[in-house]
């Protein structure tokens, strides 16, 4: 099985795009589709977080990429992931680029991601998009692991600086090219946002101040709707945990 | 699903794999084969994490990228 992260992708953009969108609209017509509305905070760290631990925030206790000054790292989130308990029931797994720490979590693969785990510049978001995208192909190429876990985090960097402007669905056809080059690598894929975006102003809760400490005027802000596209998933993602209870009842572990 | 060979034989002195039995009698670990493959994994697993050598500075550059976005 394999489970595509999109940091921040929206629907929002997607379907009104969809004619510059070939993969997505392809994939969309042959696959179950919907919304994901959290009732946790739309927020990358502990939404990740909550999806392959199957903790709700309160139980993970993981909030924030920062905690007390410190930039929390897999040591500080006091929790089993689903790629611990796979490895210890011997079901082989990697996961790579998951943003709930930065720089983002990798597992059983090694990967040096551009800016830091942050990017912000074009060449650092392309860098990560090709890099990615590249990983995944010679990872499933030559020792397939049952489950493979890995995430893009361009999509929510752009929506954050960008939001509104032609250059975000720029990376919205990055992204929907390299979905095309690993979307049939597996029988059972799974794609999934953790938040969806929106307007600044028009977020039903701000998560973010409107101009950031150095500067920057953020346009867009996280929302509750996030995306699934499920190919052959035998069960569905109503909330952030669904996913690592899923996974625990399909490879039939504890 | 698959039908591709998914595991090897490796040897390991007799003695060795006594005393792993009795190092896993009465935890969750049901054979000393998925015990080794555990701690293999971590051996592993902590390799990639070094080579990272994740320092101090670059603590400080992924701070600064967060501050761009206000996520600090
Ligand atoms: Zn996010």
């Amino acid at each position: 099985m394999f489970i595509i992260g999109l940091d921040g992708a929206t629907w929002d953009i997607i379907k009104p795009n969809i004619d510059k969108l070939p993969t997505f609209k392809k994939i969309l017509s042959q696959h179950d589709n919907y919304t994901i509305s959290l009732q946790q905070k739309p927020w990358s760290a502990s939404v990740w977080c909550s999806m392959f631990s199957g903790k709700l925030p309160e139980e993970h206790n993981h909030l924030d990429f920062v905690k007390d000054g410190e930039v929390q790292t897999r040591n500080d989130v006091k929790v089993d992931f689903i790629w611990d308990i796979l490895s210890r029931n011997n079901i082989s797994v990697k996961a790579l680029n998951i943003p709930f720490i930065v720089p983002p979590y990798n597992y059983n693969i090694y990967f040096n991601p551009p800016g830091y785990g942050v990017p912000l510049t074009q060449e650092e978001l392309n860098t990560e998009i090709t890099e990615i995208t590249n990983k995944i192909v010679s990872v499933t190429g030559d020792s397939k692991p049952e489950l493979f876990i890995a995430v893009y985090t361009a999509l929510d960097k752009m929506s954050h600086l960008h939001w509104g402007g032609e250059s975000l669905i720029d990376y919205y056809i990055k992204i929907d090219k390299a979905v095309n080059k690993i979307f049939e690598l597996d029988e059972k894929v799974l794609i999934l946002s953790d938040h969806g975006f929106t307007d600044y102003d028009k977020a039903p809760v701000q998560t973010l101040p409107k101009i950031t400490s150095t500067g920057n005027e953020l346009k867009g802000d996280h929302h509750p709707d996030a995306i699934a596209i499920a190919k052959n998933i035998p069960f569905k993602v109503n909330q952030p945990i669904d996913v690592f209870n899923g996974l625990i009842s399909y490879f039939n572990v504890k | 699903m698959k039908n591709e060979k998914r595991y090897t034989t490796i040897s390991i002195p007799v003695q060795l794999n006594e005393k792993l039995k009795e190092k896993i009698s009465g935890t969750g670990f049901h054979s000393v084969s998925s015990y080794v493959i555990y701690v293999l994994r971590q051996l592993v697993s902590s390799s990639y994490e070094e080579k990272k050598g994740f320092t101090k500075e670059d603590e400080k550059r992924v701070r600064d990228r967060l501050k761009n976005l206000d996520y600090l």
